[in-house]
């Protein structure tokens, strides 16, 4: 009896225990660390601090993208519940909160509802919006149920300027575009927490836990980018695209060609950061609108991409001539050409592979060719000839070392892989070397071939792109900086030199003079793609092309590359290549940046002769005077009004410290005459040579100023002040000329 | 110090303790007076005298313990409840605690053979307020049985408020322990084996089921049966009985088809309930043990209790035990239940007569199978029910009562045949 008792005992310890154990062991120590994140997870409320996005900052210390504290209005329904009169809360908190938020009240009373311990009611208020609600919660006795926290907005100073490279953040703060994506994780720094426990009704806690992680706010970016090099390549691209009707975006890069550090990115279509989602293009905007539902929605968010995208990394281009450089120098490097080495150009030369004559641009052809007159005739056939005497495989290897088959390495986000012929296209196909030797029928982005341009013009080395310079922290302590070696020589420094005369001459008096800037020693090559592939797949639309111009400075020690690049221009009264097109607003941007950046002007004679001077101080002295001063300074007068003996002068064009051509005069202007009469209509210039503007000009009683080819042929491409416009007598024009009698144009046929 | 000596029958003499006398060489030795039977006396103030040590010693670290878990589990939870007053549950806990210890030491003096007179009157009196539930609920007194939801456990009397199956589970035991040592050689006939007891079962039983209070009923069954299977009724009639309660709960299960399927869907997967299933409380208890791993968050330091785990003061108070003391401690404390378990059974089968063992062994069982279903229940062993756990659980009345059970357990001890030390 007492037997069956124990018995039964053990039984109920040994079952009853035993499955208890098991079931501790089970819960205890093989799930307990799970078991216990996840108790963790509903007991500990976890509020984020967000820490603070790092500052951009440009080459000089301007601020280009900053963050700055802006606050969230977040409701708590759940406390709001625990009022003695929820209903009458929420409906206090609704009308109160609804002007001060700029929302309706039925809004803000509907997020009141529910259950929930956080509602975000408005994102990104500033400060004084913050002391508003403040007040309101204050006045109206509301401890609970209405909380603000601190967040951050992103402001971008300089508006529209570097948009492309800069980018922009999400709601969140998040990286989305350009260097904010590229550089997210050492901007954004890392999240603070405050962790405190919590009750199961989320109520105080008798006995507090707290623990608090700061918040460590983001690096600062400074970038090799200056603003005012790069203000100045949006100006000019910007009047470009306007000129030429330019209808599928443009490109200006410079870049340091010692170091790859990029000093200014351009591209168009723009957008302002600080408002990305806007759609900047009003055209553009224009046929959005016009469209409905789910086709609207499709172009406008392919519209945000294209404004957005930052051409000049993520979209690829046929190179076309401007890749000659690359060609020649491969030539000289291998020896398969000299100097001296001449061709005849027949105007056309039969390639294997094609049923037709490839044409030089030229179609009467150039003759008999040095190996200079070939690279500055821009010369179909001579390149052709050195990628025959070169190889596929020769070729090959060149186009890998220039980088063209590889990323450049640059920090933007999106690069776009490039698309060339295989080394077994090049050796079997004797017109796919022949077209991809002057830059046909192969895509890179722009940022390869200023990257090959610049490997030129330093002496063969090829160098990483770059835009930021170095990544602080909050105290200034550099944390990394760019790597600016080089990645390998590609040619020697022998062949470099030589091409840099040879584009010096170029850009002087060849087919690349449209970039000349008088007093620097441009170094160019212009480029004018057609954009084949998409006249194939269309051909009753006109062949579009791509106007590129890819130049250095100065040919005697060359710091600075510049590539611009404008796709689809359209003209009526100028051929649409890139010495007409590109060629004028690279020289324009050369013109003004190159000052800037500390490389000093050294005229020769002939450029000296046609330096402007600056008009003195006239205004307030009597003629007499005036026309001593002005004897002294080598100008000539004429007067308008009251011409007697000892007469003030009143005014004076052109204006004291603006620029009058050598020779040239100064209208003054003193009393009793009649303000009217004394203005001109601006005629058009455009395709003049310079002794018909000079004609023209006389007529109407205004000046010129030359800029650009000097050369005879030259003829006017713009001028500063459009046609039709009033100015007053006296007034200088600037006019730019190109020589188009050599310069390439389209119509070079490829494979 | 006196030495400890045995009677003829096993029966240990009160030691006191004797000043050593000086040697008295001159007086002649005297007749020693004729030793006389006289009825068993217990001093109520020497603590040890004649009691088991051991089951002491066990009944009061579980008290202790359960004292120190109930004031950690129940902190926070008065806190909130009780207007910010942390020491709420605990000073009534306190209270009954100490008026249980006086209770177990005056009924450990209290000879257990009264029980045989004792045994209808208490079982009349635990029939009588089981009773009372229905007829108050029939005649509209509902504020005198307070309910959780459909089940009306509770009888609220006044100042006094328990629940009747305690005292019920209580009164069978003696009921059956009097009836099974007066029918000791007729327990293999249904007449006086099996019938009587099943009469009772069904009376005690039928009454608990109508206050739904499943796990009671249950109870109630294993006590009897263990008593009946121990007093040497036959094996067939458990298995017959068995038969007939799994019938029973299948008819059950029918007529309540998905609550109760519910239920063991929830039980198996705790963390992915079928939809309508509430076992919040059971993941709860599971986030605590598993919070508490090898060695626990320390006493004190349970999150869980923080109003996450309903009640941590209850049912589940083993759950924050688990959190703070971790698996070391709930090992620690169900192997002193074990040893409560072996202690009291030991003492039990060495009672001088067949009585005070069925007795033993049935206030033993009473406290074993709660603790074990308890702990089961807050490990998601077996499906949620509401037992309480002996020693820790929340309950003026039920540790009173405990308390004095463990006081009837410590008097069979005082006559057992077991050696004291």
């Amino acid at each position: 009896m007492w037997k069956k008792a124990m018995r039964l005992g053990l039984a109920l310890v040994a079952i009853g225990f035993g499955a208890v154990v098991v079931s501790l062991i089970r819960w205890q120590l093989i799930r307990g660390e799970e078991l216990s994140n996840a108790a963790l997870d509903q007991s500990l409320q976890s509020t984020t601090l967000s820490a603070m996005r790092g500052t951009i900052y440009d080459s000089t210390g301007k601020v280009l993208a900053q963050s700055a504290s802006v606050w969230t209005v977040v409701l708590e329904p759940a406390y709001i519940e625990e009022y003695d009169d929820p209903e009458a809360v929420r409906r206090t908190i609704a009308s109160g909160l609804a002007p001060i938020l700029d929302m309706t009240e039925e809004e803000i009373y509907e997020k009141s509802q529910g259950n929930s311990y956080f509602v975000y009611l408005k994102r990104r208020v500033e400060n004084d919006v913050r002391d508003q609600v403040n007040q309101f919660l204050e006045d109206n006795e509301i401890s609970s149920g209405v909380r603000l926290i601190e967040d951050y907005k992103r402001y971008y100073p300089y508006g529209t300027v570097a948009s492309t490279v800069l980018g922009f953040t999400g709601t969140d703060g998040q990286g989305l575009e350009g260097l904010e994506l590229q550089y997210d994780s050492e901007l954004r720094g890392t999240a603070g927490r405050l962790i405190a426990s919590r009750n199961a009704v989320g109520t105080d806690m008798p006995f507090e836990y707290e623990q608090y992680v700061e918040a460590e706010d983001g690096n600062d970016l400074v970038l090799t980018i200056d603003e005012t090099v790069q203000s100045i390549l949006e100006k000019y691209l910007a009047e470009g695209v306007e000129q030429f009707d330019v209808t599928n975006g443009a490109v200006a890069v410079m870049m340091d060609v010692n170091t790859g550090a990029i000093l200014g990115l351009a591209t168009t279509p723009t957008y302002d950061p600080n408002d990305p989602f806007t759609i900047y293009d009003e055209t553009l905007q224009a046929q959005i609108d016009a469209l409905s539902g789910e086709e609207q929605d499709a172009a406008f968010n392919e519209a945000q991409l294209k404004q957005w995208r930052n051409k000049a990394v993520t979209d690829t281009y046929y190179p076309g001539s401007v890749f000659k450089m690359c060609t020649y120098a491969m030539g000289l490097e291998e020896g398969v050409v000299t100097e001296q080495t001449t061709y005849t150009c027949t105007g056309s030369i039969m390639v294997d592979g094609w049923n037709e004559p490839i044409h030089c641009w030229r179609h009467s052809g150039h003759g008999l060719e040095t190996f200079r007159d070939g690279l500055c005739n821009s010369c179909n056939p001579y390149t052709i000839y050195i990628g025959q005497l070169l190889g596929g495989e020769t070729f090959a290897k060149y186009r890998e070392a220039f980088g063209f088959t590889e990323s450049t390495g640059i920090d933007l986000p999106g690069e776009s892989l490039t698309l060339y012929h295989s080394v077994e296209d090049l050796i079997n196909t004797p017109s796919d070397l022949a077209v991809e030797s002057f830059g046909q029928n192969f895509s890179i982005t722009p940022i390869h071939m200023i990257t090959a341009a610049a490997a030129i013009a330093n002496g063969g080395y090829l160098v990483t792109p770059h835009v930021v310079d170095r990544i602080q922290d909050q105290d200034g302590n550099i944390l990394e900086t760019a790597d600016t070696s080089y990645r390998r020589q590609v040619v020697s420094e022998e062949t470099s030199e030589a091409i840099i005369d040879i584009l010096r001459q170029n850009a002087e008096s060849g087919s690349a003079n449209g970039g000349y800037v008088a007093g620097y020693r441009i170094c160019g090559k212009t480029g004018t793609s057609e954009k084949v592939a998409q006249h194939n797949e269309d051909p009753t639309k006109p062949m579009e092309y791509i106007a590129s111009y890819c130049g250095f400075a100065p040919a005697e020690d060359p710091q600075y590359a510049l590539l611009v690049f404008f796709d689809e221009p359209h003209s009526e009264t100028t051929s649409v290549g890139g010495n007409s097109v590109a060629g004028p607003y690279f020289a324009k941007m050369m013109e003004e940046i190159l000052p800037y950046l500390g490389v000093e002007a050294q005229y020769s004679e002939e450029e000296y002769a046609n330096l402007d001077t600056t008009a003195p101080s006239l205004v307030g002295m009597t003629l007499e005077q005036a026309y001593q001063e002005l004897e002294e300074a080598g100008l000539s007068y004429s007067v308008v009004g009251e011409e007697s003996e000892g007469t003030v002068v009143t005014a004076q064009v052109p204006a004291v410290g603006s620029p009058v051509p050598k020779e040239g005069k100064v209208v003054l202007y003193t009393t009793g005459y009649d303000e009217a009469s004394t203005y001109v209509e601006v005629p058009d210039f455009t395709g003049y040579t310079v002794t018909d503007a000079n004609y023209v000009a006389n007529l109407q009683g205004l000046q010129i100023s030359v800029s650009g080819s000097s050369s005879d042929t030259a003829t006017v491409s713009s001028q500063d002040i459009d046609q039709g416009e009033l100015v007053q007598e006296g007034s200088v024009i600037t006019l730019t000329f190109v020589d188009n009698s050599n310069a390439e144009t389209g119509g070079n046929a490829g494979g | 110090m006196a030495t400890i000596g045995r009677t003829a029958r096993g029966l240990r003499r009160v030691p006191r303790y004797e000043p050593p006398q000086a040697p008295q060489p001159e007086t002649p030795p005297q007749e020693e007076p004729k030793k006389r039977r006289r009825p068993v006396r217990y001093k109520l103030f020497s603590l040890g005298a004649g009691l088991d040590m051991p089951l002491l010693l066990f009944i009061l670290v579980l008290l202790a313990i359960g004292l120190v878990m109930l004031f950690s589990a129940s902190y926070a939870y008065s806190y909130y409840t009780e207007d910010g007053n942390s020491y709420s549950y605990i000073w009534n806990q306190g209270r009954y605690a100490v008026l249980g210890l006086l209770a177990m030491f005056v009924i450990s003096t209290f000879d257990y053979h009264r029980f045989h007179q004792l045994a209808l009157p208490i079982f009349g009196i635990s029939v009588f307020f089981l009773a009372l539930i229905p007829i108050f609920r029939a005649v509209g007194l509902s504020q005198l049985v307070p309910n959780q939801g459909d089940a009306y456990r509770w009888l609220q009397l006044g100042p006094l408020n328990f629940q009747p199956s305690e005292i019920a589970k209580f009164a069978l035991i003696v009921m059956f322990a009097h009836l099974i040592s007066r029918y000791s050689d007729k327990m293999d006939s249904f007449r006086y084996g099996v019938l009587p007891f099943a009469l009772l079962l069904a009376l005690v039983g039928g009454l608990i089921i109508i206050e739904n209070h499943l796990s009671a009923t249950l109870i109630i069954l294993m006590l009897g049966a263990i008593l009946m299977f121990v007093g040497g009724t036959k094996l067939r009639w458990f298995l017959i009985g068995g038969a007939l309660l799994v019938a029973l709960l299948a008819v059950m299960l029918l007529t309540r088809e998905n609550y109760q399927i519910g239920r063991i869907l929830g039980w198996l997967d705790p963390f992915n309930p079928p939809e309508g299933v509430d076992t919040w409380q059971t993941r709860q208890s599971l986030y605590a043990i598993g919070s508490g791993g090898l060695l626990g968050v320390g006493l004190g330091q349970s999150r869980q209790k923080y109003l996450w785990l309903p009640e941590p003061q209850n049912d589940f108070i083993f759950a924050i035990v688990c959190e703070e003391l971790g698996f070391v401690g709930a090992l620690v404390i169900i192997i002193l239940f074990a040893m409560l378990i072996w202690r009291g059974l030991y003492v039990s089968v060495h009672a001088k007569d067949r009585f005070g063992m069925l007795l033993g062994v049935g206030i033993t069982f009473l406290v074993g199978i709660q603790a074990v279903l308890n702990i089961c229940v807050v490990t998601n062993t077996i499906p949620n029910t509401g037992i309480s756990l002996p020693f820790f659980s929340y309950g003026g009345t039920a540790l009173l009562m405990l308390l004095g059970e463990m006081g009837v357990l410590l008097n069979i001890s005082r006559s057992a045949n077991v050696e004291k030390t």
